[in-house]
């Protein structure tokens, strides 16, 4: 292969679970063909992050009338959860995920309230991350 | 399928696998990131052989082992899943 690892850098705004599991296929999936992944949890994706949350987040965007038949299906499937995808990556390859500040202020929590947070950091710092990366994305 | 065998149907039947990983019934992306982390136990020139159900598995891996610089040696498609072969290259 050779050459610079390239990078993937998510901002993430949405807490809706079905929004995260297309995030979690894609960090997977961005992880597993050797891609440096970084993630940006802003107001609601932040809140999903939250240990107090993320077990108890049944919150769908669209279709809200499909989502038990969503939830069979991803079940029958064997897919983990979009948490548990997440946290594979993570253990599998280079996933680094950090909270917007003022969503970390905005839910009077601290890095040890996330869940698999490595740090929490400020947009300008975010910004360079992302005009670093190959791939931006905002879900 | 985008990349090509390496291998005959007869060559792939004989391989003996340094290591197999089976991620049937599992779904994409379960199998991509299985074989990620098992690769990493089969030795440098060794072969592991990835079992899925998953139709995208079958494309999926001959672009991830070129991608990661391994060899995509061919695929044996058996009743309801496939058998995937991979040589370490590195």
């Amino acid at each position: 292969m050779g050459g610079k690892q390239k990078k993937m850098a998510v901002a993430v705004f949405s807490g809706s679970i079905d929004r995260l599991t297309g995030l979690a296929m894609l960090v997977t999936g961005a992880v597993s063909m050797g891609l440096e992944v970084d993630l940006f949890l802003q107001l609601w994706g932040a809140y999903a992050f939250k240990k107090d949350v993320l077990q108890k987040n049944m919150n769908f965007s669209e279709f809200q009338d499909k989502a038990p038949e969503v939830a069979r299906r991803l079940q029958e499937l064997k897919l983990p959860s979009w948490f548990e995808l997440i946290r594979q990556a993570k253990k599998a390859g280079n996933l680094k995920i950090y909270v917007c500040s003022t969503a970390a202020s905005i839910w009077n929590a601290k890095k040890e309230d996330f869940e698999l947070v490595d740090d929490i950091i400020g947009v300008g710092e975010w910004i360079e991350k992302m005009s670093e990366a190959d791939i931006t994305l905002f879900v | 399928m985008s990349e090509k065998s390496e291998l005959s149907q007869e060559e792939l039947r004989k391989i003996k696998p340094d290591k197999v990983v089976d991620a049937r019934g599992t779904s994409c992306p379960g199998p991509l990131l299985a074989a990620k982390q098992a690769i990493t136990e089969v030795p440098i020139g060794g072969i592991l052989e990835v079992l899925s159900s998953d139709p995208g598995t079958k494309r999926d891996l001959p672009i991830w082992a070129k991608k990661m610089g391994h060899v995509f040696l061919g695929v044996i498609e058996e009743p309801g899943y496939w058998r995937i072969f991979v040589k370490r290259m590195k």
